[in-house]
């Protein structure tokens, strides 16, 4: 029976040359595969781009509403309220003087009379600072508006998609 | 129902300010507030939760922390520097002390509420007094450089734990001196931020618990100056913290606005060492939870989102019931939009402007569930800026649209509006009569001739408006037994007969205009009053109350109807008087008598007295099933509640005519841009 028989003797060279064939074949195999896959990914990008391009609004009216300034909305990313007045943007001028003091060159320092200011009001506009550096400051990893909203979606029982406003001032 | 058209507004853009300190008072129940816009408020939680008092804020006050004392006083400080004292019967700042020590971060009342320790910029901690009629300076204790950001006395009084920047610090009260120094921050490697502690409790047993920018809620021995445990529950800060009365159970806030309660269990069953662990976490804030307070029951939270949330604890309560349910509250318990009828006109309360809107119109009509396109949008017609600092108690529009009326805590302001044509002018009445100010609520007659002032300790101020453009004291109704309270609630009959005034002791008293007379008082109920109408045919009373009680009192027969004995003997449905919100505001229909119109954040509802009353085994929201049965058997299931639930958040609701309505709704999304940036979370695959 075939079980007795030893096995096909086969020459080193015959083997090695269909093992590359072998190989090679799946390589392309593989490569196909993964071009495959690159098309289908690039076209569903694509397929996002333009549905993303479709929900916008028409050209025309983007570019006019991001050239129009935002009328009466003020964001207010910061803790501080926006009435808190910076003690350090008064600057008296001194008059009378001659253009000896005048020739300076502007360094990056304000003169203030502390008697318009009260020291209370510095003293919280300090406070409050230090407050917003905190909760708001460089490290604090805070979310943007849209960021926000678009999470919002993801989570919603209906999901929708990401938000992007149109003029990007608000976040 | 009816058939109606609705005006859906959306354009009051309304943004409640977020909650920055809470302090819980266990004998009253109540529980104060305050908020980033330096506004107080007083909840009743033993009157279902309502918002009782409310102290507008002011641009100039923050308010750091709220502390309550002996004899129900309540005692705030802030970054100006000052500890104020609230009068809670006329609702405005009492007095007002300078700490001495800069802006003031934390404060704390010792056990018995009679010492005031606060902890300010400059690194000092203050000691004062409780005295009658304010707060005197007692003592500094050890004074050391770094601004103090949290204060806690030990229930026996005798030390004082501070928490400051990368150190926490004990104070011996006696002496003033610092007994013991903890650095906080030397577990945390290769972060080179400092270690800020956001809040500190000291516990009985010598435990010493604090919350820091870290994340971290750690529990430190203060004598031997080690740390006992440490817990991380969040990347971000852990702002706040509280600990209950039995101290076994702490809440605390973190940024991201989730809570998480920590409780102290035995480590084995039965076992005599017990550990603190971190039980329940919650998400119910989206913004930094910046206070929380412990009642015996429930876990309190307040956030940035204005969000005051109360979760009772499952294991204190002794039955499932509505007791046992969450409770959040996001906007006031009051109205803060004034409508003139007539003239189709809306007035908007902010806290330092008034803006008056027309309402759009359509020419065509639908059906149910239509939206019909406008011919003429909504206008925005004046904003009316506040002068000064003070933000607004109260404002009203007068049915005609011609008058406009404002109060601040120490100015009151008439206005007469002209409208001609498209153009409109407005403008000031001088020489106004002097009146006690602050004006809690305002209130027009029907013909637009008299604008009634709700004043303090239960009077009300009646004023005659003289064209074109001036008024005159006519005169001021007094209660008939001395009341502290300030009036807080008014309404006066269409025909111009009679007054009705609620005042902060929850007792209504009914003046005849004509005779310039007090009439009578209503018999007094044991829970607050929301809203108030007189009917403007039958001149009856409406009522509602804070427990979701409706009562119908006769002004001329000076008892209550049979419809509200009825409603009375039957009792209100359980799922009308398990609503969270409290009724607002109630109007009539003139071309149907027996309709009550009536609303709450959450729902609107026409009450129809000429309707059989729902029973507990009844469905209560059943408009939507009726509408799909036939005639007949809608007849035999018809009630009298007609709610609709598809207007929600509704800050305002009223019937401009006979088949007319206007519905004012804030969805809570729509504010939440303008809302301080919450932290980022992740979602995976996003």
């Amino acid at each position: 029976s075939s079980e007795d028989e030893a096995p096909e003797e086969v020459t080193f060279g015959a083997a090695r040359e269909a093992a590359e064939a072998e190989r090679k074949l799946e390589g392309e195999a593989a490569q196909r595969h993964r071009e495959l896959l690159k098309e289908k990914r690039r076209r569903r990008q694509e397929l996002f781009i333009e549905q993303k391009r479709r929900k916008l609004l028409p050209e025309a009216v983007l570019q006019e509403l991001s050239a129009a300034p935002p009328a009466g909305y003020q964001p207010q990313p910061l803790l501080c309220s926006s009435t808190a007045q910076c003690v350090c943007c008064s600057v008296t001028t001194l008059q009378g003087f001659t253009s000896l003091y005048l020739t300076r060159p502007k360094g990056n320092y304000t003169a203030l009379r502390l008697k318009d200011q009260s020291v209370t009001a510095l003293h919280q506009q300090l406070a409050k600072d230090f407050i917003n550096t905190q909760l708001y400051g460089p490290d604090s990893n805070r979310a943007q508006a849209n960021e926000f909203f678009s999470l919002a979606n993801k989570k919603d029982p209906v999901k929708k998609a990401a938000v992007q406003f149109v003029d990007k001032s608000w976040g | 129902m009816g058939e109606f058209e609705v005006h859906r507004v959306r354009f009051f853009g309304l943004v409640p300010a977020g909650v920055r300190c809470l302090a819980y008072q266990p004998r009253g129940g109540r529980l104060a507030l305050a908020r980033t816009d330096g506004a107080v408020e007083v909840y009743n939680f033993a009157a279902n939760y309502f918002q009782e008092k409310v102290i507008p804020g002011h641009e100039a006050r923050s308010v750091e922390a709220l502390c309550w004392v002996t004899g129900d006083r309540l005692f705030g400080a802030g970054l100006g520097g000052e500890i104020s004292e609230y009068d809670l019967s006329r609702l405005c700042v009492a007095c007002s002390v300078d700490g001495g020590g800069g802006p003031i971060w934390s404060m704390a009342a010792n056990s018995s509420g009679t010492q005031l320790a606060i902890g300010c910029e400059d690194g000092s901690v203050k000691l004062f007094q409780v005295v009658p009629g304010g707060i005197q300076f007692e003592r500094n204790l050890d004074r050391r450089k770094g601004r103090i950001l949290c204060l806690s006395w030990h229930p026996s009084d005798t030390h004082i734990a501070a928490g400051s920047i990368d150190i926490l610090r004990v104070f011996d009260v006696r002496s003033g001196q610092t007994v013991q120094r903890v650095m906080v921050n030397y577990h945390v490697h290769k972060v080179k931020r400092e270690c800020i502690v956001w809040s500190i409790a000291f516990l009985s047993s010598g435990t010493v618990v604090t919350s820091d920018s870290f994340g971290r809620v750690q529990f430190w021995d203060w004598e031997r100056g080690t740390l006992l445990e440490s817990h991380t529950v969040s990347t971000s800060s852990v702002l706040s913290l509280a600990v209950s009365e039995e101290e076994d159970s702490i809440v605390v806030g973190t940024s991201t606005g989730a809570t998480y309660q920590f409780q102290l269990l035995p480590v084995k069953m039965g076992s005599l060492e017990k550990r603190w662990v971190r039980t329940k976490p919650f998400q119910h804030h989206t913004h930094d939870v910046r206070a929380v307070a412990h009642s015996s029951t429930a876990l309190i939270s307040g956030g940035l989102d204005a969000q005051l949330v109360i979760r009772p604890l499952m294991e204190k309560m002794q039955k499932k019931g509505y007791e046992a349910a969450l409770r959040k509250f996001t906007f006031p318990h009051r109205r803060l939009v004034s409508c003139a009828r007539k003239a189709r006109l809306l007035l908007f309360q902010f806290s330092q402007h008034l803006e008056l809107w027309r309402l759009g119109s359509t020419d065509e009509t639908g059906k149910d569930g239509e939206v019909l396109p406008l011919c003429r949008m909504p206008e925005h017609l004046v904003q009316l800026k506040s002068k000064g600092p003070e933000h607004i108690y109260c404002s009203c529009v007068s049915p005609c649209g011609s008058w406009l009326a404002y109060s601040t805590a120490s100015r009151f302001h008439l206005y007469r509006v002209r409208y001609e044509g498209d153009s409109i002018s407005v403008k000031k009445v001088p020489k106004v009569p002097k009146l006690l100010l602050p004006a809690y609520q305002l209130q027009f007659s029907a013909d637009s001739d008299h604008l009634f002032v709700a004043s303090a300790r239960g009077s009300v101020h009646v004023l005659q408006l003289l064209e074109p453009g001036g008024c005159k004291h006519l005169h001021s109704y007094r209660p008939t037994a001395e009341c502290p309270e300030a009036v807080y609630l008014l309404a006066v009959s269409s025909d111009g007969h009679w007054l009705a005034a609620a005042s902060g002791d929850w007792a209504i008293h009914i003046y005849n205009l004509k005779c310039f007379k007090h009439h009578c008082t209503v018999p007094t109920y044991d829970c607050a009053v929301t809203a108030l109408a007189i009917h403007p045919i039958t001149n009856n009373l409406v009522i509602a109350y804070s427990d979701q009680q409706l009562f119908e009192f006769s002004i001329p027969e000076k008892q209550y109807t049979a419809w509200s004995r009825t409603v009375q003997n039957q009792g209100l449905h359980k799922v009308w008087l398990e609503r969270d919100s409290p009724i607002t505001h109630i109007t009539f229909n003139p071309k149907n008598p027996s309709h009550i119109l009536l609303h709450d954040i959450y729902m609107f509802c026409v009450l129809d007295k000429s309707l059989p009353l729902p029973d507990n085994s009844a469905l209560l929201m059943n408009q939507s099933t009726l509408k799909q049965l036939p005639e007949t058997a809608r007849q035999r299931q018809l009630h009298a509640f007609k709610i609709c639930k598809k207007f929600q958040p509704l800050l305002f609701a009223d019937l401009l005519d006979e088949n007319c309505l206007v519905m004012v709704e804030r969805p809570i999304m729509d504010f939440k841009t303008q809302l301080p940036l919450p932290i980022q979370q992740k979602k995976f695959g996003t």
